[in-house]
């Protein structure tokens, strides 16, 4: 698979690319995570972004990329159907299926590398100390790492390694002596205290935390009401998670001085600028990327004419001129 | 109300409803079971894939076909140019009427028209997203992607049959036999094109449930293929019918390759007539699906795998596959999985 430049003036895609707006030095989108500085504060979400969708869109205007979780041993994944739409909103369990930290090198790294942003490697496990080791196995592959604790623990009966802050601590610690570079902690949804859970990430030296995964839930057919989904269960994403998160993203900003990465149903500039205004500093694109491929691309372009429009060097700025 | 009898008109209703949903629901999980142990990743294309485009796709004709299904024509040249038959589009729905649809829809591209730089898509309404996308008007523009997935394919030259034409002269013209159900007629209707291209003799089965309900007849005649029309109305889409009609058909000279979409049941059919007469056989599958790029992994293929190793996909290994019948089954052995 290669990457291929834009082809021909015919389609949308192409006036899509040829559209690109100048970079105004008039307007600072970028943000830092740890020693990483991103472009601007747009990115894909893990699972919902490949190098196949690179030639579609011009991944360069995006700030970083975002790989679908690995995980140390391979998995298969899950038994059909593995995505199913509901109401405003999508339930998947694809299960996550991996090649192993040497599968991902050898297969899915240097195609990421050839879309010239920060790669931001999703990294997954089912006890506290599985992710150091894939940490350690990828061997310095990628600019920063997402750690997906929206895990089952199978050390704990199979709730979220990520609902639990003592297992986030240890999590964290575990890679933070594998690795210098930038730490993210991607925090499920269903926890008793986001603010606990993201203090302990803070704590145990992460340098930014991402909310939210998507919701688990449990779709059924119209007519037979069986389940849809070969694995019954799965994960709700798409619009309808959206103002569940805000309010995540909004006691989490509180909790923690690292940057909050907002995900969950985020389609256009404006649900973007709603997480900004309860205090996210980056935001993640999933659902939305299905249907329109260059959504996220959108949202980047349109942040940056957000902010030129009203005369505002940067995003904070341009908050705060809606609550003077 | 006291005195009512059980038996109301509702509730005689709802019981008609469910014994329906129960023969339905009996069809589909033995087409399923049909595709057991049938389905292998076809090996590695000669023609280098297009690569994907999206598009905003004008639509030039939406019109109703038969009873059942929808034809749209859409203006969309960089597609209709580089589409390979068998490959497909991902449709995005747009707002209508207070529905929103999120995820787009897989859709073979029936037809491509290059020179006009259109291609055509024949649906059938099922669910919320083909609903809604019945009410778009022409005039209006559809998000596309595509074209997608690894389509079908004409084996190279003609395949040495088991016992090699005795006949003088020269070789007979290549030929194709291909079964299309439904709306699964579109997926092969691009191999028609090919065929009529190529000069390789085509013989088209189209099965529906009603002459009126039949996909293809028009393109066929246009395209110069031979079709063999076979509905459920009149029994002759019945697989033991269907199944010995073609042997007969095909007794002297069997056709160099098979192509088959639209039901399991017709898989399998066309695998065991690929055993007998030794040709392969290809078959277009269908998944749910989000992205058709192969980086979501929603569209697991039916084959099993080692649980430690993720199957094929059927957007980007499929949607067409090899149908080859399980060794067990060809040797007429009884197969306990079914
Ligand atoms: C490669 C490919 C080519 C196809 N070509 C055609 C075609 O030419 N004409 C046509 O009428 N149909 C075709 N289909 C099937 C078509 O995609 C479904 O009928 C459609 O997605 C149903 O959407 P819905 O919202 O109306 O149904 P709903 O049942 O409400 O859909 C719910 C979800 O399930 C998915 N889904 C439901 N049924 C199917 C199905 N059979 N296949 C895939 N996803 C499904 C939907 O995409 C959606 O995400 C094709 C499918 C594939 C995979
Ligand atoms: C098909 C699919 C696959 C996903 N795979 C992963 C994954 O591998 N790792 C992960 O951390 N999140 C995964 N997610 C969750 C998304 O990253 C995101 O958290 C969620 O979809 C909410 O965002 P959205 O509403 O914008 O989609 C997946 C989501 C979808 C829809
Ligand atoms: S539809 Fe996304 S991987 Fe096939």
């Amino acid at each position: 698979m290669t990457i291929a430049p834009p082809r021909t003036p015919t389609d949308a895609r192409s006036a899509f690319f040829d559209a690109r707006p100048a970079d105004s030095a008039a307007v600072d989108l970028s943000v830092r995570i740890g020693s990483l500085t991103l472009a601007n504060p747009v990115m894909p979400a893990s699972g919902c972004f490949g190098p196949s969708l690179g030639r579609l869109i011009p991944v360069t205007e995006l700030g970083a990329v975002v790989t679908k979780t690995v995980f140390g041993t391979p998995r298969g994944g899950n038994a059909a159907h593995r995505l199913t739409e509901i109401r405003a909103g999508m339930v998947n369990s694809v299960g996550i299926p991996s090649r192993g930290a040497d599968g991902y090198l050898a297969g899915q790294h240097p195609l990421y590398l050839t879309l010239g942003v920060p790669v931001i490697v999703s990294v997954g496990g089912h006890r506290s100390s599985e992710y150091a080791p894939v940490v350690r196995d990828l061997r310095g592959a990628g600019d920063a790492y997402e750690l997906n604790v929206s895990c089952p623990n199978l050390d704990r009966h199979g709730t979220d390694i990520g609902s639990d802050p003592d297992a986030i601590e240890k999590v964290v610690r575990l890679v933070r002596q594998e690795t210098d570079k930038p730490l993210i902690v991607k925090l499920p949804v269903l926890v008793s205290s986001i603010a606990d859970c993201a203090r302990a990430a803070e704590a145990a030296g992460a340098d930014a935390v991402c909310v939210a995964n998507s919701v688990p839930a449990l779709p059924l057919t119209a007519d037979t009401r069986s389940p849809v989904l070969g694995n019954v269960i799965g994960g709700l994403s798409g619009p309808n998670i959206r103002p569940i998160v805000l309010r995540l993203v909004w006691l989490a900003s509180r909790a923690v001085q690292i940057p909050v990465i907002a995900c969950g149903g985020i389609e256009t500039t404006d649900d973007a600028l709603d997480y900004f205004s309860v205090g996210a500093r980056a935001v993640q694109v999933g659902t939305a990327s299905f249907g329109r491929p260059y959504a996220m691309v959108e949202i980047a372009r349109a942040l940056q004419e957000r902010c030129l429009a009203a005369e505002v060097a940067d995003i904070g700025r341009l908050i705060e001129i809606w609550r003077a | 109300m006291p005195g009512t009898p059980a038996e109301t008109p509702a509730v005689l209703a709802a019981r008609d409803a469910l014994a329906a949903l129960r023969r339905q629901q009996a069809f589909a999980a033995a087409d399923e079971a049909a595709l057991d142990g049938l389905i292998a990743v076809r090996p590695p294309a000669r023609t280098p894939r297009p690569d994907p485009v999206w598009d905003d796709a004008p639509v030039l004709v939406h019109e109703v076909v038969g009873e059942r299904y929808r034809r749209l024509v859409l203006r969309t040249a960089t597609i209709a140019t580089t589409a390979l038959a068998g490959q497909f589009l991902m449709i995005t729905v747009p707002p209508k009427g207070g529905e929103r649809i999120l995820l787009p829809r897989p859709m073979a591209i029936h037809r491509r028209h290059p020179e006009q730089g259109t291609v055509e898509v024949i649906y059938g309404v099922a669910g919320r997203g083909t609903t809604a996308l019945a009410d778009v008007v022409v005039g209006e523009s559809l998000l596309v992607t595509g074209p997608l997935g690894r389509g079908f394919e004409f084996p190279d030259a003609a395949l040495p049959t088991a016992t090699p034409s005795a006949g003088p002269g020269p070789q007979p013209a290549r030929t194709a036999l291909m079964i299309g159900r439904g709306v699964g007629v579109c997926a092969i209707m691009g191999s028609v094109e090919d065929a009529a291209d190529q000069g390789i003799s085509a013989t088209v089965v189209l099965s529906g449930r009603s002459r009126a309900n039949l996909i293809g007849l028009a393109d066929c005649a246009e395209l110069g293929a031979t079709v063999i029309p076979v509905t459920d109305d009149d029994g002759s889409s019945a697989l033991p019918a269907l199944g010995e009609r073609l042997r007969a058909r095909f007794a002297a000279t069997p056709p160099d390759v098979i192509l088959v979409c639209g039901a399991g049941v017709l898989a399998r059919l066309a695998a065991e007539l690929g055993s007998e007469w030794d040709v392969p056989v290809q078959v277009s599958l269908e998944a749910h699906m989000a992205c058709g790029l192969g980086y979501c992994h929603g569209c697991a293929a039916p084959v099993a795998t080692d649980p430690a190793v993720e199957g094929p996909l059927v957007c980007v290994d499929g949607p067409v596959f090899d149908a080859v019948l399980p060794l067990t089954a060809a040797a007429g052995g009884a197969n306990a999985a079914g």
